[in-house]
C-alpha cells in the first residue's frame, strides 16, 4: 500500500498567514508554530504502525490537495436547514469552510458561551486560552499536529459551575468545496455543570475531493455530565479523520455515540481519560459502511484513577465490498484500583466481500478491577432469517429488520430521540427500505 | 377430489448433504379439518414441519408438497407463508430491537400489495382481538420478538402470531412441549378459536394432553421417516395407553 506523502501546503506561511491574518495573541501563533514542529517531527504512520494497522492508509491521504478555503456560497444547505427546524436545539451552529454561515442561540441559561472558535477568543480569551490544546494536541498523531497547527475556526462551548443547559446545542459542519479542512470544537464543562452537544458532520455531494481532519476536545470538571453525539453523514467524495477525546474529572460522567454513515473513508479515535475517582465514561458507537466504505474506529479507555468506570459498545454493519476495523484498548493504571472497564465491538458482515478485522485490547496494571472485553463477527444468522421469511417477509425486508434490530441495542441507548430517529432513517435509506429517503 | 388440502407425496428429505430423515411420507390434510401426527422421538415429525416450511437446512430429495392443487417445493419459505402456510416453532428464535407489533404489521403488509398497506387502527383492533384471545396483557405487543421469553411465553406468542396472520394451512410443531397445564388450556384455546371451514392444520405431538383440548379430526402416526398409520381421533388415545411400540412392531419398523 502506498505510504501517506507529505504537502507543501503545510508550511510555517500557512501558520503564519492564519496568524497575521486574525491578529492572533502571541500565545496561540506560539501554539501553532510549536504543532507545526511537532508535525514534521513526526512520520506519516505506516500500516506498520500499532495503532494504523489495517487502516486503508492512502483513502486518508491529503497529498496533493490545497488548505480549505471560503466556500463557494455561504448560504446553508437544505439539508441542515431541515434538521435544524426537526430538533428541539437550543443553539446552532452551521460551520461552511472556513466561514461561519448561521449562528443561532437563545440559551436561557446564565452565563453559558457557545459560539464560533473565533469570537470565542476575541470575547473570552482567558478561558480558551486555559483549554485549548490541554485535550487534543500536537503531541499524539500527525493527523491532531496538522490540526493544532492549521485550523482555522471551530466552535467553544463553557458551562459555568452548577449551570445545567436542558436542551441540546449543536455545530454542524459542512463544505461545498475540496482541500484540506479543520475543524475544532473545545468542550468545557464546568464543575456540577450538565450539557448535552451534538457535532454532526454532513454534505451535498461536491466534485473535488475534501480531506477533513476534525478534533474534538472535552473538559469535565468534577461532578460535571455530558451526552456528546458526533455523527458522520459527509458525502461520499470525503475523507474524514477525528480525534475525539475527553478529561473526566471526579464523579464526572460522559455519554458519547459516535456514529459513522458517509462519507468515503472515515477513521474515529474516541478517547476517555479518567482523571477523577468515581468518573464513569460510557461511549457508543455504531457505523454502517456499504458501497466500498472504509471505517476505521479506535476506542481508549484510560484509567488513570481509582473507582472509576467505562463501556465502551460499538456496532455495526457492514455490505458490499466495504471494510470495518475496529480497535480498542483499555489501559488501567498501577494505582487505579477498584477499575470498572467493558469493551464490546459486534459485527453484522452482510456479504461475503465485506471484511471486518476487530482487535479488542487490554492492559491492565492493577490487581483489583473488573475488566472484560469481547467482540463478535458474522452473518445474518440464518435461522433468524429463515423464522422472518417463514412469516412472509421478503428476504430484502428480513434483512432490513434484522439489520436495525442488531444496531438497536446501540440506539435504544441513545436518549435523544430526535437523534436516534435521524439514524435509523440514514441506516434505513442505506439499506433500500422503500419510502425512505435521506436526502442526499 | 377436492383440491383444498395440504398434501404431502412421497417426500423423501435429509439435512445438506446428511442423511435422509423423511423416507416417503404421504399425507393429506383437508381445509377445515385438523388432524395430529404423532409418533416417537426421532421419526421425523419436526423435519417434516421443516421441510414444509421450507428450512434451507433441509434438501428434498423426493417427492412432492402440494398446496391446494400447486407444488410449493420451489418456493422459498416467504413465497409458501404468503400461500397461506404458517410453521408454530418448537423453538420460536429470538429477534432483538423487533416489537412484535411491528413485525406483525410487515407480516401483514407482505401479504398485501403495495399502496394496499394496513391501516393502523385496523391493524391494532386485530392485534389487540388476538392477544385478548390469549389471556394475555396488551403491553406484549411492544415487547421484542421474544427477547427474554419463557418458553411458554413463545409458544403462545406462535400462537399469537397464528390468530393475527390468518393462514390457511398451520403446522403446530410441539406447541406443547414446555407448557403447563394452564398455558396449554390458553394455547389450545387459541388454536380452537383459528377452527373453522378455512384453516387446516396438522398438530404434531408426543402427547395425547393436547389433543384433549384440540379434538382432531384425523390421528397419523409417523415411524422412522414415514407415515404408518391413519385413523380417527380414537387412536391418539389407543396410542397414548399402549405406547408406541406396538406400532413398530405392526409395521416391522
Amino acid at each position: 500500500m502506498a505510504a501517506l506523502t507529505d504537502n507543501p501546503a503545510v508550511d510555517l506561511g500557512a501558520v503564519e498567514s492564519i496568524v497575521s491574518a486574525y491578529g492572533e495573541p502571541a500565545w496561540l501563533a506560539d501554539e501553532r508554530r510549536a504543532a507545526l514542529r511537532a508535525y514534521a517531527d513526526q512520520p506519516f504512520p505506516t500500516e506498520k504502525t500499532e495503532e494504523w494497522r489495517y487502516t486503508q492508509l492512502k483513502r486518508f491521504s491529503f497529498a496533493g490537495l490545497e488548505l480549505a478555503k471560503a466556500p463557494k456560497d455561504e448560504s446553508v444547505p437544505e439539508r441542515i436547514s431541515m434538521r435544524i427546524a426537526d430538533s428541539d436545539a437550543e443553539g446552532v451552529i452551521v460551520h461552511k469552510g472556513n466561514k461561519v454561515v448561521m449562528h443561532k442561540a437563545a440559551i436561557k441559561e446564565a452565563g453559558v458561551v457557545f459560539t464560533d472558535l473565533r469570537t470565542a477568543l476575541r470575547d473570552h480569551e482567558a478561558l480558551v486560552r486555559e483549554h485549548l490544546y490541554d485535550v487534543v494536541n500536537a503531541r499524539q498523531t500527525k493527523f491532531t499536529a496538522l490540526n493544532s497547527a492549521l485550523w482555522e475556526n471551530g466552535t467553544f462551548v463553557y458551562v459555568p459551575r452548577d449551570v445545567e443547559v436542558e436542551l441540546p446545542l449543536g455545530a454542524f459542519t459542512t463544505a461545498d468545496s475540496g482541500g484540506i479542512g479543520l475543524g475544532r470544537t473545545l468542550i468545557v464543562v464546568d464543575v456540577n455543570a450538565r450539557l448535552t452537544f451534538i457535532d454532526e458532520y454532513t454534505s451535498e455531494p461536491f466534485d473535488e475531493r475534501l480531506f477533513f481532519d476534525a478534533a474534538t476536545e472535552i473538559v469535565l470538571k468534577d461532578g460535571a455530565k455530558l451526552r456528546y453525539v458526533s455523527l458522520q453523514n459527509w458525502s461520499r467524495n470525503v475523507a474524514h479523520i477525528n480525534k475525539l477525546r475527553a478529561h473526566l474529572g471526579r464523579d464526572a460522567r460522559l455519554e458519547s455515540v459516535t456514529v459513522s454513515l458517509g462519507a468515503d473513508a472515515a477513521r474515529a479515535e474516541v478517547e476517555s481519560r479518567l482523571e477523577g475517582p468515581g468518573s464513569e465514561s460510557e461511549m457508543l458507537g455504531l457505523y454502517f459502511a456499504d458501497e466500498g466504505q472504509h471505517f476505521n474506529q479506535f476506542t481508549l479507555q484510560h484509567h488513570a484513577t481509582p473507582r472509576g468506570f467505562s463501556d465502551v459498545l460499538f456496532k455495526g454493519a457492514v455490505r458490499d465490498a466495504s471494510q470495518a476495523v475496529y480497535s480498542g484498548m483499555i489501559i488501567v493504571d498501577p494505582h487505579a484500583q477498584k477499575t470498572d472497564a467493558y469493551q464490546t465491538n459486534r459485527n453484522l458482515l452482510l456479504d461475503e466481500a465485506a471484511e471486518v478485522v476487530s482487535i479488542p485490547q487490554l492492559e491492565i496494571a492493577a490487581n483489583d478491577v473488573k475488566c472484560s472485553h469481547g467482540s463478535t463477527t458474522g452473518p445474518v444468522p440464518e435461522d433468524q432469517r429463515f423464522y422472518l421469511m417463514s412469516r412472509g417477509l421478503r428476504p430484502e425486508v428480513a434483512e432490513h429488520v434484522l439489520v436495525t434490530g442488531f444496531l438497536y441495542e446501540v440506539m435504544s441507548r441513545v436518549t435523544l430521540p430526535k437523534v436516534a430517529e435521524y439514524v435509523e432513517r440514514v441506516v434505513q435509506a442505506k439499506l433500500g427500505v422503500p419510502g425512505v429517503k435521506e436526502k442526499l | 377430489m377436492s383440491d383444498k388440502q395440504l398434501e404431502i407425496r412421497g417426500l423423501r428429505a435429509r439435512i445438506v448433504g446428511g442423511e435422509e430423515i423423511l423416507k416417503g411420507v404421504d399425507l393429506v390434510v383437508p381445509r377445515g379439518e385438523v388432524h395430529a401426527l404423532m409418533g416417537p422421538n426421532g421419526s421425523g415429525k419436526s423435519t417434516l414441519a421443516k421441510v414444509i416450511a421450507g428450512d434451507p437446512q433441509y434438501e428434498v430429495t423426493g417427492g412432492d408438497i402440494i398446496l391446494e392443487g400447486q407444488s410449493i417445493l420451489e418456493m422459498e419459505p416467504d413465497e409458501r407463508a404468503r400461500e397461506g402456510l404458517y410453521l408454530a416453532f418448537q423453538y420460536p428464535v429470538e429477534v432483538p430491537g423487533v416489537s412484535i407489533a411491528n413485525f406483525l404489521r410487515l407480516a401483514l403488509n407482505a401479504r398485501r400489495e403495495e399502496g394496499d398497506e394496513i391501516g393502523v387502527m385496523e391493524f391494532y383492533k386485530k392485534l389487540q382481538r388476538a392477544v385478548k384471545e390469549l389471556n394475555w396483557d396488551d403491553s406484549i405487543i411492544e415487547r421484542n420478538l421474544h427477547e427474554g421469553f419463557s418458553g411458554g411465553e413463545k409458544k403462545r406468542s406462535e400462537i399469537l402470531q397464528l390468530l393475527v396472520l390468518e393462514p390457511r394451512y398451520a403446522i403446530l410443531d410441539e406447541t406443547d412441549s414446555g407448557l403447563d397445564v394452564d398455558a396449554l388450556k390458553v394455547v389450545s384455546q387459541g388454536v380452537n378459536a383459528a377452527r373453522g371451514p378455512n384453516f387446516g392444520a396438522l398438530v404434531i405431538t408426543h402427547y395425547q394432553r393436547l389433543l384433549n383440548h384440540i379434538v382432531p379430526d384425523r390421528v397419523h402416526v409417523m415411524v422412522g421417516g414415514r407415515v404408518v398409520r391413519d385413523g380417527p381421533k380414537e387412536l391418539a388415545m389407543e396410542l397414548d395407553q399402549k405406547g408406541y411400540e406396538w406400532i413398530r412392531e405392526a409395521v416391522g419398523a
